[in-house]
């Protein structure tokens, strides 16, 4: 504001002055005294009156900016769910396809134990070692292992089959996913208006803030621009026999 | 050979103890922090501890730096299984006497080439 406060009175106007007083013209003196004062008064007000226009258009946008209490409101409460949901999904698929895993285990194992057990026999039938006992006991064993292979592979289709479909939380988690990456990008636009609305300019020549300063920070999506960090498991191993593991 | 696998999800203890299992370790028991951990370790016989870093409660390199200060259990492998990847942290966890460490996402044979050589250097 430049407003000068300095009231400059001319010779001219001060002997007008006193010889409106010394002639008992009081009116014209108070007249004289306010032409004399007028010229700050005008700047004043004119600075005072774009002041308060600013401040009636900051307060104006402020509220045409109704969405960042919906935002703040349904949206993010919403966007908590969301990524709460995904968290459930993600772990039910994590389950569904360990319990399909941890059934199958055992089945290869047993076809395995029997086929180590069919073996020796096996062996000597190829090279034409065995006698008719130890035939009758290879034809039973290797009945046992038709038999259970069938049974178990047809079993372990199934369970393939939920290993399968229990894939399905890509699509959904990813849609949802998706959704709350919207919001953010939304949240980020209403706050940038707010800065510029109250003239808080976000790109000054400032070092851009630093992103998770705190210690433990959880996995690292963008470690190619990092070099605080490691990218693989062999730049762990190098650092820890850099420091004598 | 008693296993204690600490990690806030379970799906993750699941996946470690699976690996462990097809190892050959075959008593596995599972902690979800490092408070959980602790009190079980003082407890039981455990012969090595798998943890993860970052869990609610008490945190792996708390558990860490508890189970080398505490001198019943100083002795017990400790063998990181974590996202944690700052180069501070990985240094942090070797200066608190750590035996192993391991950035997830990690493979199966990751997981036995750093147990291989835990207990290779015990003897």
């Amino acid at each position: 504001m430049s407003v000068s406060t300095n009231v400059h009175v001319s010779l001219e106007q001060a002997k007008l002055l006193v010889e409106y007083l010394e002639n008992d013209q009081q009116d014209k003196a108070d007249d004289l005294v306010a032409e004399i004062q007028n010229p700050i008064n005008t700047a004043l007000f004119a600075e005072i009156g774009k002041l308060t226009r600013q401040l009636h258009d900051s307060l104006t946008n402020f509220q045409v900016d109704s969405r960042l209490n919906d935002l703040a409101n349904a949206d993010i409460p919403d966007a908590k769910e969301r990524l709460n949901y995904v968290i459930t999904r993600t772990e039910e698929a994590a389950n569904k396809t360990m319990d399909a895993v941890e059934s199958i285990f055992p089945v290869v194992d047993a076809i395995q134990h029997q086929i180590t057990t069919v073996k020796p026999l096996w062996h000597k039938l190829m090279h034409n070692e065995l006698d008719l006992p130890e035939f009758k006991s290879l034809c039973a064993d290797i009945d046992t292992l038709l038999t259970t292979t069938d049974r178990e592979t047809a079993h372990m289709h199934a369970l393939m089959t939920d290993v399968l479909m229990a894939q399905d939380f890509q699509d959904l988690t990813g849609q949802v996913i998706r959704k709350v990456i919207e919001l953010v990008r939304e949240v980020e636009d209403s706050l940038i208006n707010m800065l510029t609305a109250f003239g808080l300019n976000s790109a000054s020549e400032k070092p851009k803030p630093k992103v998770g300063n705190n210690l433990v920070e959880g996995p690292i999506v963008n470690t190619e621009n990092r070099d605080d960090v490691v990218s693989d498991q062999d730049d762990v191993d190098d650092l820890l026999s850099s420091l004598g593991f | 050979m008693k296993v204690l696998v600490v990690d806030d999800f379970s799906t993750m203890r699941r996946i470690v103890k699976n690996l462990l299992r097809d190892l050959g370790f075959t008593n596995i028991s599972e902690a979800d922090d490092g408070s959980t951990a602790l009190p079980m370790l003082q407890g039981g016989d455990f012969d090595f501890v798998v943890t993860d870093w970052n869990m609610p409660g008490m945190q792996g390199i708390d558990l860490l730096k508890a189970i080398r200060a505490d001198a019943s259990l100083s002795h017990i492998p400790v063998l990181m299984v974590t996202a944690e990847a700052k180069k501070e942290q990985i240094v942090m966890a070797a200066q608190a006497g750590v035996n192993g460490y391991i950035v997830k996402p990690f493979t199966a044979a990751t997981l036995k080439t750093k147990l291989d050589k835990i207990f290779e250097r015990l003897g």
